[in-house]
């Protein structure tokens, strides 16, 4: 019998009529992340299969990081939907293993199956018990679990259900884009997006000389982790000296960081509408800033149409920490480089922003026309979550 | 030439050499500055120590660079010593050591530390029941090599971690992995602290490293600028830190292939040099085949050194810095002045040849008969 691993689609099992563009993508990205492995994926409406000869451990450790799987399994396909004949399977398989007790978990899709699944339970169980010596049952903390599901055209056997990641699997929900800061909070943003099945683009501001190369190799990094979930990643680069300079200039500095907010929602949302992505993501999080009082959202918000998806909106700091720190962005976030919101700070933003006198201010610089030689001249970099080919390899 | 002194140091692959050289041109960048030439460096650096900890399995914040072995067992005893001596003061190491260990100890001795030495049996292995004994609640490190630099005894790491982190979970494990490295397989995961250096596979010397599990904290011996090495602060040696990665990525691949062909080369000899009374072979089943130790009776080693010279065949006696004393590895484990008083040492490569294995043998003869008619 051949081992075989399993995946259990969990939420997506809800999508009827469009569940086989859910599975088309599921089994694109999962190909994607093990395309230099040897492996074969087929699946049907419950299960896809992945077929590989001597993989098992690292495509396992992959299939981790994929979104839309709710577990997975290791086990073997029985070709055959005869009772007595899944009974001598189980038995050859639990001859391998050792173990003092153990319960049979039933389920059957066959319905034609004129029994129930408790029935199947136990009718194997007690099979179980008259063919291997020494052994009980225990129900409530066995030491190994027969999974046995009753399919249509065959039977399913496991013992070990690993939990997957969860969500939707990436893409499957349409574009948005990211502004990427170089935080803890905006790869996490990315990240739960990401989760729900929503490719990432993101955005980057930059504003050399204020802002150093290590701050936006830094962003690059970040990037490169979160394209691990999403295939590859495309980063937008912004020049945004020049803009931030004339703010800085000409508008009073309580509303610094309020109206060069709107410049970077105003760039994002074009630069959003220009790659076919219909949200904008972010870090933001009430209250965790000037910037991100419920007034302040207001005051910046207003200036785009398209919807902003703030993932992170009633996070505590602390639970974004722990999930940077899952997801391994947190020690690249907190690399001490200043990044552009961290420049020109005033010492008293203000908290409540009037709309009325942002659009006031607004009016001193021409913004409209640094926003457009901004986008004209921004910067596109690709990013593949595989090294392709380091750098220095010559070198190393 | 037939060099059969690779245990004493290597030379220096052209691939390694070709990195120094490239990276010294076209990376000379301070990877502590600000600017491009200074990131690019840093960049470099980065990738190397990345492929470094990738190789020995360890994250890349648990990697020190230093000047060598010597340096990076200082850093850690004097480093543990200093950061526990509240805890305790007591510290055990073994009678295989490299002399910088008992160099060390014999300092940390005069600071009101008291040092300990472990049995071995005569295979060379550590006295596990002694060790049991020995380790106390004050015991702050154990430190063993991997592989002991003269006779070539290799440790059981992972047995002597559990039985040290049994009796007392506190005390740190370090190991001086210098000879081990490139030649055996090693795990980061049976020790705390373990020492490296490039010139024993075929990198450059003045660069090694010291692995620091980032469990473990021990205080810095050096003090100076630069955040991102504490222990060793100051500006990284990048081209050596790059040849060193190249060189470990080259030693480390086909070490069982290489491991077999050696075994034959070291076979071949101890079949030759049986057949002599006057030579004792010290080979225990804990060896490796790349080092072979050999007590010469009524001939000084020495003599015999410069003998295998004239025809340009190096090798070492006892330990290559310390001559005309007793061996004092020798010593520990065959308990025998004679047998301890006049050591060659024959380190093998997979760079050795059979042939030159060959010519060995055949000009050891003609010494061997030359210089014991002297006795007699």
């Amino acid at each position: 019998m051949e081992k075989v691993i399993f995946i259990k689609y969990g939420e997506l099992s809800t999508k009827k009529d469009n569940i086989n563009f859910f599975l088309k993508k599921l089994k694109e990205n999962i190909l994607f992340v093990l395309d230099d492995l040897d492996v074969q994926v087929t699946y049907d409406l419950g299960r896809m299969f992945i077929y590989t000869k001597n993989n098992f451990d690292e495509v396992l450790a992959r299939l981790k990081n994929v979104f839309g799987i709710h577990e997975i399994n290791v086990g073997v396909v029985i070709d055959s939907t005869d009772i007595e004949e899944v009974k001598k399977e189980v038995i050859m398989l639990l001859k391998e293993k050792e173990f003092k007790t153990f319960k049979v978990e039933s389920k059957r899709t066959n319905k034609k199956l004129n029994t129930t699944s408790v029935e199947l339970s136990k009718n194997l169980g007690a099979y179980i018990l008259k063919n291997i010596a020494n052994i009980k049952v225990d129900v409530h903390k066995p030491d190994i679990v027969v999974y046995v599901e009753y399919r249509l055209n065959n039977t399913l056997v496991y013992f070990d259900a690993i939990k997957g990641i969860g969500g939707y699997p990436v893409g499957t929900l349409g574009k948005g884009l990211l502004m990427l800061s170089g935080g803890i909070d905006s790869p996490v943003a990315g990240y739960l997006a990401m989760k729900r099945g929503v490719k990432i683009e993101a955005i980057y501001f930059e504003s050399p000389p204020h802002t150093s190369i290590e701050a936006k190799n830094k962003v690059i990094s970040l990037a490169k982790k979160l394209a691990k979930y999403n295939n590859e990643l495309v980063l937008h680069i912004i020049n945004f000296t020049e803009i931030q300079e004339e703010i800085y200039k000409n508008i009073p500095h309580d509303y610094l960081i309020t109206i060069m907010r709107r410049m970077m929602y105003r760039i994002s949302a074009i630069i959003a509408s220009k790659r076919n992505a219909k949200i904008l993501v972010n870090g933001e999080s009430i209250g965790q800033v000037a910037s991100q009082t419920l007034t302040s959202m207001n005051a910046i918000g207003e200036v785009v149409s398209m919807p902003v998806i703030r993932p992170l909106a009633c996070f505590d700091k602390l639970d974004i920490i722990d999930l940077a720190k899952k997801i391994d962005t947190y020690e690249t976030s907190i690399l001490p480089f200043e990044d552009c919101c961290t420049i020109f700070v005033p010492k008293h933003p203000v908290i409540n922003p009037l709309k009325e006198k942002c659009r006031e201010y607004e009016k001193i610089i021409p913004y409209e026309e640094m926003i457009y030689h901004a986008i004209k001249n921004h910067e596109v970099i690709k990013i593949k979550a595989k090294e392709e080919s380091n750098e220095f390899k010559d070198l190393l | 030439m037939i060099y059969l002194d690779y245990s004493a140091t290597t030379p220096t692959g052209f691939e390694v050499l070709d990195t120094y050289n490239k990276t010294s041109k076209d990376f000379f960048g301070n990877p502590n500055s600000l600017h491009e030439l200074g990131v690019k460096a840093k960049n470099l650096m980065n990738s190397a120590t990345k492929q470094i900890a990738e190789i020995l399995n360890v994250n890349e914040k648990e990697i020190t660079y230093t000047g060598g072995a010597t340096m990076s067992n200082n850093m850690a005893l004097i480093g543990v010593a200093m950061h526990y001596h509240k805890k305790g003061k007591h510290i055990i190491t073994s009678k295989l050591e490299h002399p910088s260990i008992y160099q060390i100890c014999n300092y940390l001795e005069t600071l009101g530390f008291e040092i300990s030495y472990v049995n071995n049996d005569e295979d060379g292995l550590i006295d596990f029941d002694n060790l049991k004994e020995l380790i106390r609640d004050d015991t702050i490190l154990v430190s063993i090599c991997a592989v002991n630099s003269e006779l070539g005894i290799r440790q059981p790491l992972k047995m002597i971690r559990q039985i040290i982190k049994k009796e007392n979970s506190q005390t740190i494990f370090h190991s001086d992995m210098t000879q081990a490295i490139g030649k055996v397989s090693i795990s980061m995961h049976d020790v705390d602290l373990a020492t490296f250096t490039a010139h024993k596979i075929y990198g450059p010397k003045g660069i090694g490293l010291l692995y620091k599990n980032s469990n473990v904290e021990i205080s810095p011996i050096l003090y100076g600028s630069g955040k991102n090495n504490l222990l060793n602060p100051g500006t990284p040696a990048v081209p050596l830190i790059v040849a060193f990665s190249k060189a470990l990525r080259l030693a480390t691949t086909d070490i069982e292939k290489r491991e077999r062909f050696i075994e034959r080369l070291n076979e071949k000899i101890v079949v030759a040099l049986k057949k002599y009374n006057g030579v004792m072979i010290n080979k225990t089943k804990y060896s490796i085949p790349h080092i072979l130790n050999i007590s010469l009776r009524n001939i000084k080693a020495e003599t015999f050194l410069h003998a295998l010279e004239e025809y340009e065949i190096y090798v070492s006696s006892n330990t290559a810095c310390s001559s005309a004393t007793l061996s004092s590895s020798v010593m520990a484990v065959y308990n025998d002045q004679v047998r301890a008083s006049s050591t060659l040492r024959i380190s093998l490569s997979h760079l050795t040849t059979t042939d030159e294995i060959n010519k060995f043998i055949y000009y050891f003869d003609q010494i061997y008969c030359k210089l014991s008619g002297l006795h007699h």
